[in-house]
């Protein structure tokens, strides 16, 4: 099955890739972390579907176990018991979503937690592993032979430039304002956003929910219009979203980031969420939203306690790194730089 | 009513009352956000080119369209030159809108084309299909570094990349959604 089609450049460039990361983190006195893919209850997302599965045992009834989504369920558990400042690269699952140049149900992320920190020392933190990898890695890109055809490696340095840092900062509003002329502070309720949203020309739907009308804008008029030459975090989502990142100063938005190159979303950043009831109100809405999952998990009720006096001030990044790879290498699917990629496998075997 | 999450690119649409045809179709989530459709549509009138985006369970309206069997006999470049299967009646299919087509149409062979009223809108190529290598170079010997692949062409223009060991004249399965090669063919 896909003899002759692996790609031993790229296997090798991925490796050199997991290696400086490790370098980079373990240099900066991060622990590495190994956490399970398996496990028996979820943070809920409510727009995230899952993989789920059963432990069978010859001595206990059944458990069901999902295939985590994300390794924060476990993070942040450590990080209450006191871990510091930790790191994993690690496989996660994302089900319900369509396998394409961007996605793979199965893919590589890394997660990185920086104790007495906020979502903008994670901005420099990623900086600097940015500028690090760039300079360990170029010498190998370069020297990346041409492949069958496909995709371009010659032009190197016009894609790693995409990735040098420092990277550009603009707030979501003035992005929005930028883009679609709409201002988000005089904004804050579902009506009158709904109403201007639909003036541009936007499907909209009555009753929607605030989250849901700045999606359909974001994702109509913002997200394609984004600048592309150089690494863009875009701050301070509204807080119309609701999210484990904690409130900014103005509530109207929250402490977190979202890395975009080439105009591809890349990293997800918080400024971890440190108070217990605010979580507790986040699991009872997302669990209520998630009603409509086709594949339901098991929340654990007593998460929110996690979260008590002793949980650190933190800031928490996820980063993909398949994308990540995409982008060093010049690729433009996916699937060139996993190996055994679904879309693959699933083409080889007689699916559908 | 279609739910926009089930949206395929070839379908018609009925949007602000005009039929559409879906030309791309491309699923997006944002950040922390439930699943969105980006549609490309062209109005199947004015030939006019329009965007729209959706949410995953948006209802969409669709056009009523249906399906005829028709034979592929020929391309001139402006047209399709093809033959109705029930009544051998030939007629010709205008090639624009169906370029993204033509690596895929084998002469003879018989499609499924989609019509709204008298327009035909969509030509349904198989998933997978047979295609003869008609220009291949020979594989290097040994060549693993560079992935051990190269790129053929095939009787209908379509270039594919394939591992080193197909040959000129040998016949290949072809991933029409992608391109991609799935596997050789023993005839």
């Amino acid at each position: 099955m896909l003899v002759g089609m692996i790609d031993h450049a790229m296997v090798r460039l991925r490796s050199l890739l997991v290696r400086e990361i490790r370098a980079f983190f373990q240099g900066r006195g991060y622990l590495e972390v190994d956490t399970p893919k398996l496990a028996p209850t979820l943070i809920p997302e409510a727009h995230l579907e899952v993989f789920a599965t059963e432990l069978i045992s010859p001595d206990r009834p059944s458990v069901p176990l999902f295939l985590i989504p994300s390794p924060e369920v476990w993070h942040k558990q450590l990080l209450a018991e006191g871990s510091g400042s930790i790191f994993e690269i690690t496989h996660c699952f994302r089900n319900g979503e369509q396998i394409g140049p961007y996605h793979n149900p199965e893919f590589t992320m890394l997660e990185y937690y920086t104790v007495d920190a906020d979502h903008r020392d994670s901005i420099a933190v990623t900086e600097a592993l940015f500028a690090s990898l760039l300079e360990a890695l170029t010498p190998e890109i370069a020297a990346m032979p041409k492949p069958g055809g496909g995709h371009d490696r010659t032009n190197a340095a016009l894609h790693l430039n995409r990735l040098r840092p420092p990277f550009v900062r603009i707030s979501v509003r003035d992005s929005v304002l930028e883009h679609t002329g709409l201002d988000l502070n005089r904004l804050t309720d579902s009506e009158s956003l709904r109403a201007e949203v639909g003036r541009l020309g936007i499907h909209v739907e009555d009753g929607e929910s605030w989250a849901d009308t700045f999606n359909r804008l974001f994702v109509d008029r913002v997200e394609p219009a984004l600048s592309t030459d150089r690494p863009l975090v875009l701050t301070d989502y509204p807080s119309g979203i609701p999210v484990l990142a904690s409130e900014g100063n103005d509530p109207r938005y929250r402490n977190r980031w979202e890395l975009y190159v080439n105009g591809v979303e890349l990293a997800n950043c918080y400024a971890e969420e440190t108070n217990a009831n605010a979580v507790a109100r986040f699991f009872a809405g997302q669990a209520a939203a998630k009603r409509a999952a086709r594949v339901p998990h098991t929340v654990d009720p007593h998460y929110p306690r996690v979260f008590g006096p002793s949980f650190p001030r933190c800031s928490g990044v996820a980063l993909g790194v398949d994308r990540l790879l995409m982008l060093l290498a010049g690729e433009i699917n996916m699937s060139g730089v996993i190996l055994f990629g679904m879309s693959g496998i699933l083409s080889v075997s007689n699916y559908r | 009513m279609i739910r926009a999450g089930g949206i395929e690119k070839g379908m018609c649409l009925l949007i602000k009352g005009e039929p559409h045809a879906v030309a791309e179709r491309e699923f997006v989530n944002p950040g922390k956000g439930s699943a969105f459709v980006r549609l490309k549509l062209k109005n199947l009138r004015t030939g006019l080119v329009l965007r729209e985006t959706y949410k995953s369970n948006d209802n969409v309206e669709t056009a009523d369209v249906f399906d005829r069997d028709v034979q592929f006999l020929y391309s001139d470049g402006e047209n399709y030159h093809c033959m109705d299967m029930e009544n051998y009646e030939q007629f010709d299919v205008p090639i624009t809108g169906l370029e993204d087509k033509a690596n895929f149409m084998k002469e003879g062979d018989t499609y499924t084309m989609v019509m709204w009223e008298t327009t035909p809108i969509d030509i349904k190529i198989p998933l997978k299909m047979v295609f003869v290598v008609t220009e291949a170079a020979e594989g290097v010997k040994g060549d693993t570094v560079q992935g051990a692949s190269k790129i053929v062409k095939v009787e209908t223009g379509l270039e594919v990349k394939v591992p080193i060991f197909i040959k000129e004249g040998e016949k290949i399965l072809v991933n029409t959604e992608s391109g991609d090669y799935v596997e050789r063919v023993n005839s």
